[in-house]
């Protein structure tokens, strides 16, 4: 497919008549952090983000949403309110991208969720080339997340004084009508190539083995005595799995009005982190320990979701090991199993 | 031409199950108690819509304003197509709001959810039932499936246990199953209590008292978390192998579709892949027992 | 019931500031259809009237003298449902902190030369005079959670108060970490329901609410003594609303602080 090129000084412009025809969304800056809002004015965004607190899956999987309103007698009162606009995303990295690919995938396997599936469809995505690394906790060149060939519609690449934009979907192609485009000379590819191939020794491999050797890795794993030493670190504040872009697990609760008669069905991020994840109605807690709970968590990252979906459930963003107040990363559990595993093989 | 900033709604997409979060509005028809704790209730989907459940299967019950459950079908298949039963146990908000309800009121259904028990496969054989305290709701589904189908099955061997007299569940029922030359019931209880004249002990101590074929007997068991490791143990002691014994592990599912995360045993998700499951495809996992 | 079919209930302040009290009286404002449910027979902060036949009493404040241990055992008589709202009446609060300092030397601090025309022992929580149905916590009480905990006690249900810490609720609001801004902050093992509203205002998370069932309070410590507080520091940090619960764990020689 043949690469197309915007001018920087013409990027707002496309932001802006965007703006007046979509729900625009993408990385602002905010208190000295990062975060993905719906913006007014393309002014807000900030594209050269290292990285943002909540991944862009909150566009997708929002952290609490309606699934449906009733009234209490549970007479003729199921309705499925979710309505959405079109949305743009801008700015997504690529770690971000193969995270919503793996959502994409889970949602649509077997039960197809109806409104994950609707705002998916609702959503375009622009990613973004990263150049640099975010900072010292992301490892996505360990994961080869670091590019990616499809998930996006279009997909953005910073080469000095313009963008190029690898067109992805039909309606990527489309969104373009509302940019002043260019297609790429071979001045400008050679730019691009330039970049790209300069981009990759900035990128530190962190795992000190392959990726393919995870899910074995892991598997040998359930015994390791890491998972006792993080439980006792461990303080199950879940900020791991609710910065995490590839978590989806979800807790399902009614909330009602004043008037006890109608009330809304909703449905909110939960975390296997926490004490009542797992606890059953007569108070037994099928993982009791944080050492367990930190295990699931590894176990579903590296090993459990891979078997499911083919896709690992880490994109080594590395939001979690920055969340981590105590250095729970997962380069460092995955290295220390893989030390652990080289030590017991040689003894 | 793309859609712009104008809104859509899921009736936009007709490929998605709309209605996969929805609630079927189901109306209580009766309601019996079992006793202090127990309430047996039967209800009915609208306009002829039948369950068309397997024994061992749940269904999530919703209790508008209060939430949703996951609670195990406790009537037979055999028994009706439009009606089916729920045994609930008043544990916490939403089974004491289920408690509160009466015939006629309306309570919400999804479902049925997970794998039942592969009622096939045990056609020919002897069945060994060791239901402990409240397993027996969901087993009693099976139980009566199989006695409907009585000449399929060899033997029908039951020993149920609970904690004292007063919690033995479908004393009606358990008398019939007594009186039944073809099914060999032996109950006990963890304590006795004046008019108890039965069996004390709790469900182990019953198996000393049968003698089986273990090469044509399939063993179900559903109990508390805690009986499992022991009756598992004194059916393997029989010599019943691993793939065919049978239970059904509660977890809180939350969604019934394989995402919400609860339910998840290591890797499995049991709304999907159980509750029941035969005790060689669980015995590797170790978030199982 | 009134005759109208709505619950009776009835407002209680012991040694408290009242700011709970005020939390109501603004709910009322944000939520004027709570009075379509309930009936508010009294309610000293807002209302002259004084019902005495209230199914709920609502308790602000700790119990801070022997004297008001029978006006507590009263309402808990006249009570069917009895719920402390907010960190005085729930933990005992900042006035539990006095329990540091012999009470001689407080007494004085506090009234001079007037010491002896007062009366006063260690604050505690409502729940260490008479039995509790119910805690809304927090310094003062969340609006919201509040309104929450009223439709639950309608509707029968055990008030909706989370398990979880405010780290929960900061993270899905994208704060910064106040770790991360040089700061230190009790989200971690705080209960939440709070909507963590003072780390998204930059203030540090006190811990008004207690602490959630299961705090990893040896790791908790561990950072706060990596962020550069001492030992006596992360003390005061933690005993600024538990107080009495530190001390009556100590006397069970549960805990050394």
């Amino acid at each position: 497919m043949s690469v197309t090129i915007i001018q920087k000084q013409d990027f707002p412009d496309f932001v802006n008549r965007l703006l007046s025809q979509f729900r625009v969304s993408g990385p602002v800056e905010e208190d000295g952090g990062y975060a993905f809002r719906v913006i007014e004015n393309s002014d807000d965004l900030r594209l050269d983000y290292p990285t943002t607190i909540l991944p862009p899956k909150k566009f997708l999987l929002p952290t609490k949403e309606t699934l449906f309103e009733f009234d209490k007698s549970g007479n003729g009162t199921v309705q499925a309110p979710v309505v959405e606009p079109r949305t743009v995303v801008l700015g997504v990295h690529t770690c971000d991208l193969h995270a919503i690919k793996l959502l994409d995938r889970v949602f649509s396997t077997g039960h197809i969720d109806p409104n994950y599936t609707l705002r998916r469809k609702q959503t375009l995505i622009v990613s973004i080339e990263c150049l640099t690394p975010c900072d010292e906790n992301s490892f996505c060149k360990s994961m080869g997340t670091l590019s990616a060939d499809d998930g996006y519609d279009l997909h953005m690449t910073d080469v000095g004084n313009f963008y190029t934009i690898d067109i992805g979907t039909e309606v990527g192609e489309e969104l373009l009508q509302y940019a002043k485009t260019a297609p790429a000379t071979e001045e400008n590819m050679k730019k691009l190539n330039a970049v790209i191939s300069e981009k990759w020794p900035r990128f530190p491999y962190r795992l000190d083995f392959d990726i393919s050797d995870l899910p074995s890795l892991l598997n040998m794993s359930m015994k390791s005595p890491l998972w006792e030493e993080l439980g006792e670190r461990c303080l199950a504040c879940a900020a791991c799995t609710n910065v995490c872009p590839t978590c989806f697990c979800f807790d399902v609760r009614d909330e009602i009005d004043l008037d006890l008669q109608h009330g809304q069905r909703i449905r909110k991020w939960d975390s296997c982190q926490l004490d009542e994840f797992a606890t059953i109605a007569d108070g037994h807690n099928f993982r009791q320990s944080r050492a367990l709970r930190q295990r699931h968590r590894f176990m579903r990252k590296g090993k459990y979701i891979l078997e499911a979906h083919d896709y690992l459930g880490c994109v080594g963003c590395g939001r979690c090991a920055r969340a981590c107040l105590v250095d729970i990363t997962p380069v460092g559990v995955f290295n220390e199993l893989y030390r652990q595993k080289e030590v017991g093989g040689q003894s | 031409m793309i859609a712009n900033k104008s809104y859509v709604t899921l009736a936009d997409y007709g490929s998605v199950d709309n209605q996969l979060f929805m609630p079927v509005p189901t109306r209580i028809k009766k309601v019996v108690s079992l006793n202090d704790l127990n309430k047996l209730f039967t209800l009915e989907l609208p306009g002829g819509m039948s369950l068309d459940h397997r024994p061992g299967q749940f269904v999530e019950v919703s209790i508008f304003g209060v939430g949703e459950a996951p609670i195990s079908i406790t009537s037979s298949p055999s028994r009706s197509n439009s009606q089916f039963e729920l045994c609930v146990r008043k544990v916490g908000d939403l089974t004491s709001a289920f408690h509160n309800m009466r015939a006629g009121d309306i309570v919400g259904i999804r479902g049925p959810f997970g794998r039942g028990f592969p009622i096939e496969k045990f056609r020919g054989k002897d069945i060994l039932f060791a239901p402990g305290g409240l397993g027996l709701p969901p087993l009693r589904s099976l139980i009566n499936q199989v006695l409907d189908e009585r000449a399929h099955f060899g033997r029908v061997i039951i020993l149920y246990g609970a904690r004292n007299p007063d919690e033995l569940l479908f004393k009606d029922e358990l008398k019939e199953w007594g009186d039944r030359k073809d099914v060999e019931l032996l109950l006990t209880v963890d304590k006795g209590e004046e008019n108890w004249k039965g069996h004390v002990g709790v469900i182990t101590t019953l198996f000393k008292e049968i003698s089986i074929y273990p090469r044509n007997t399939i063993a179900v068991t559903v109990g508390p978390p805690v009986m499992y490791r022991f009756v598992l143990m004194e059916f393997l002691a029989k010599g019943i192998t691993e793939g065919n014994i049978y239970l059904s592990l509660e977890r809180r599912m939350k969604c019934g579709i394989g995402k919400c995360g609860h339910c998840q045993i290591n890797n499995v998700y049991s709304c999907q892949s159980g509750p029941v499951f035969p005790y060689s495809e669980i015995k590797g996992l170790e978030e199982a027992l | 019931m009134s005759q109208n079919g709505k619950p009776k209930i009835a407002f209680f302040d012991f040694t408290c500031c009242e700011g709970c009290q005020l939390t109501v009286i603004d709910s009322l404002q944000t939520h004027p259809e709570l009075l379509d449910v309930v009936d508010i027979v009294q309610f000293r902060e807002a209302m002259s009237e004084k019902g005495e036949d209230y199914l709920v009493a609502f308790i602000e404040g700790s119990c801070t003298r022997e004297s008001d241990e029978e006006r507590l055992r009263k309402i808990r008589e006249q009570a069917s449902i009895v719920i402390a709202l907010g960190a005085c009446a729930h933990l005992g609060g900042i006035n539990s902190l006095k329990a540091l300092h012999p009470l001689e030397d407080v007494r004085k601090y506090v009234y001079g030369d007037k010491a002896d025309w007062y009366e006063t022992y260690d604050a505690r929580p409502i729940d260490a005079v008479i039995k509790v149905d119910g805690e809304i916590p927090g310094c003062p009480i969340d609006r919201d959670e509040f309104i929450a905990c009223v439709k639950a006690l309608l509707m029968g249900k055990k008030l909706p108060i989370p398990d979880y810490p405010v780290c929960v609720e900061c993270k899905l609001k994208e704060n910064v970490c106040l770790f991360k801004k040089g700061k230190v902050c009790l989200g971690p093992i705080t209960r939440a329901g709070c909507n963590a509203i003072c780390p998204t205002y930059g203030a540090s998370c006190e811990g008004c609410r207690g602490y959630i069932t299961n705090p990893n309070d040896d790791s908790m410590r561990e950072v706060l003594a990596e962020a550069g507080l001492s030992v006596d520091e992360i003390t005061s940090i933690y005993t600024m609303f538990t107080t009495y619960q530190v001390q009556q764990k100590m006397k069970q020689g549960k805990e050394t602080v």
